[in-house]
């Protein structure tokens, strides 16, 4: 097949019909495939998938690669905490998947995937879409085990005990939440038992309401209502308290109940606002409640999760050891000692995209070297960080050298105020890297 | 046998032996793209306050990444990541980074020649 004469008959043939209709496949670069070419078909457009998709367009000019994702554009978790106190808005994390299919070539069907069979390698869809692969990637995000509390559902966390841990509408009802506290009120934050997305991001989140409270609201108060004894990056966070909100001492504005003080929320009652622990119950004028997580429902549905509700993955490429060809990357992977962050999932999404490469030519992949980088707010310009790099030993995905660490804890004021700039220009980065 | 099977046999045993093998080192491409949320796709981003990484010299990679490894020049958050890689990864990126082009990424068009490559506009 000649190049830029691919006609739509091809696409038609490669694609199915309604993505060519839906997708504009026709506007994208003068893509042409060889006939035969390889397909490798994506679920999920988020960090994991996209980060993946373009990167194999680097790793392999000719491939064919199809992106399901189930909304025409993406929110941004990330600094998705600023938008409740407006250092952000909504639209500046809101990406859609033009550069994708015009940059990179990629089919990007709007669709929602429902199922898998494995053994005619196909992918079926909401729309009735049947999509044939030769490797499956699968990068769903998280899923929310509202079950794990007393009086809470998903309806309740779309109207009114949002966890705002996917960003949209509900960023935007905590964010009015907030607003609405009278002076002298409590913000109640309850952060899930681990592992779960975003290890910092409840601390965040409770740092920035601090910091908006001492402008809009100064006697309001957060109470962060724990399971857990320890959280990452607790020492930077604590002493970060300490100088902003005067944490530790009657007047703090962030109170933090651990694990073994009673903190893990077991119930709600949303009438009353009030929520139940294993030491009091709590009356809150805003309670966000971010729910334990397991993997994407759909790794669910098609059978990639084990008992734990997590995806096992053969540590050097990211492929699911459940099923071949299939790869699962980002939150829903189990990948040991990396965090589920944005960077992380875009860290194996690199791996995998040239762990896939390698598999359809038939090289064998290099020593894989992973990384992630997470950095916070403990105030609009107070940063810190946690950085590591990863490699595989002893069938697990361990820190590599002597690279682990979080922020050092020094009076330098110049660390914070640094990290905060390269926080800023991290998430400037960051999005690039996944969709420009 | 025929020349066809045997090649085919030798390949197969090659492959074995591959795959018994401990994975080689990643590669200097591997390895640069984990730098990319910070310093750029390919290190090619010039407007930033981390700095670009695309075209820089060789030696002038290896040298600050030592330094940061080794504590012996100041950073925010360089140190945590360069005590990660040995002489021979540090060495593998900064060749691979001194071949990027000293141009912003934006600035990259995809040109769908065979086998596809990005060049500037
Ligand atoms: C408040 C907050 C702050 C954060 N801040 C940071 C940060 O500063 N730095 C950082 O590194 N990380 C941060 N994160 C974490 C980061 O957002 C996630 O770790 C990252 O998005 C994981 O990528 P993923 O590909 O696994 O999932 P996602 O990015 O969630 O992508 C999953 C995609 O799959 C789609 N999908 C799911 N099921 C289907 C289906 N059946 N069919 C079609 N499509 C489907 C979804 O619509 C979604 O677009 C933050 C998270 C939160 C909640």
């Amino acid at each position: 097949m000649s190049q830029n004469k691919i006609t739509r008959r091809d696409l038609i043939k490669v694609f199915g019909a309604s993505a060519v209709a839906a997708t504009g496949l026709f506007g994208m670069s003068a893509k042409a495939y060889a006939k035969g070419a390889n397909h490798v078909v994506i679920i999920g457009g988020g960090v994991g998938g996209s980060v993946c998709a373009k990167y194999l367009r680097f790793a392999d000019a000719d491939v064919k690669i199809t992106m399901i994702e189930q909304n025409p554009e993406y929110i941004t978790c990330l600094r998705s905490n600023d938008v409740m106190v407006g250092y952000h808005t909504l639209d500046e994390l809101t990406f859609n998947y033009n550069t994708m299919r015009e940059k990179y070539g990629i089919n990007v069907m709007i669709d929602q995937v429902t199922g898998v069979d494995y053994d005619r390698k196909t992918v079926s869809t909401k729309n009735g879409e049947k999509v044939q692969y030769d490797r499956l990637v699968v990068s769903p995000g998280v899923d929310f085990r509202f079950q794990d509390y007393e009086g809470l559902s998903k309806e309740l966390s779309d109207t009114k005990i949002p966890h705002a841990y996917k960003a949209g509408p509900q960023t935007l009802l905590l964010q009015k939440q907030l607003e609405s506290i009278p002076q002298g009120g409590t913000a109640i934050i309850c952060p899930p038992q681990n592992p779960f997305r975003c290890p910092p991001g409840p601390y965040e989140r409770a740092s920035l309401f601090a910091e908006w409270m001492q402008k809009h609201n100064p006697r309001g108060k957060v109470l962060i209502c724990d399971p857990k004894d320890r959280f990452t990056k607790d020492g930077p966070f604590k002493k970060g308290w300490e100088r902003l909100y005067g944490y530790g001492t009657d007047n703090s504005m962030i109170e933090w109940i651990s694990g073994s003080q009673g903190g893990r929320v077991v119930g709600v009652d949303a009438k009353n606002m009030t929520i139940e622990t294993d030491g009091d119950d709590h009356k809150g004028d805003l309670i966000n409640i971010i729910p334990n997580q397991q993997a994407g429902k759909i790794a669910q549905i098609i059978g990639l999760t084990n008992h734990s509700g997590w995806c096992p993955i053969d540590r050097h490429t990211m492929e699911s050891t459940l099923h071949k060809d299939v790869w699962v990357l980002g939150d829903s992977s189990i990948a040991d000692a990396m965090p589920k962050s944005g960077y992380a999932a875009g860290s194996q999404a690199k791996v995998a995209a040239q762990a896939i490469a390698d598999s359809l030519h038939g090289r064998s992949p290099g020593k894989a070297i992973y990384s992630n980088v997470c950095y916070s707010l403990a105030g609009e310009n107070y940063g810190v960080s946690i950085a590591a790099i990863y490699e595989v030993r002893d069938g697990l995905i361990k820190p590599k050298g002597k690279s682990a660490g979080v922020s050092p804890i020094t009076d330098k004021p110049a660390q914070p105020i640094l990290e905060a700039v390269y926080q800023k220009n991290w998430q400037r980065e960051f999005v690039k890297d996944v969709f420009s | 046998m025929k020349l066809k099977s045997l090649m085919v046999a030798f390949g197969m045993m090659a492959m074995a032996l591959v795959a018994n093998a401990e994975p080689k080192q990643a590669t200097g491409q591997a390895m640069s793209w984990q730098c990319a949320p910070c310093h750029g796709i390919n290190g090619q981003e010039f407007n930033e306050a981390m700095p670009p990484l695309a075209g820089m010299k060789k030696d002038e990679f290896v040298k600050a990444m030592i330094a940061f490894r080794e504590g012996t020049r100041a950073a925010i958050i360089m140190d945590r990541v360069a005590r990660g890689f040995n002489d021979a990864e540090i060495e593998a990126m900064a060749v691979w980074f001194e071949k990027q082009p000293a141009i912003q990424w934006e600035n990259m068009t995809y040109v769908p020649t065979a086998g596809g490559k990005y060049e500037p506009k």
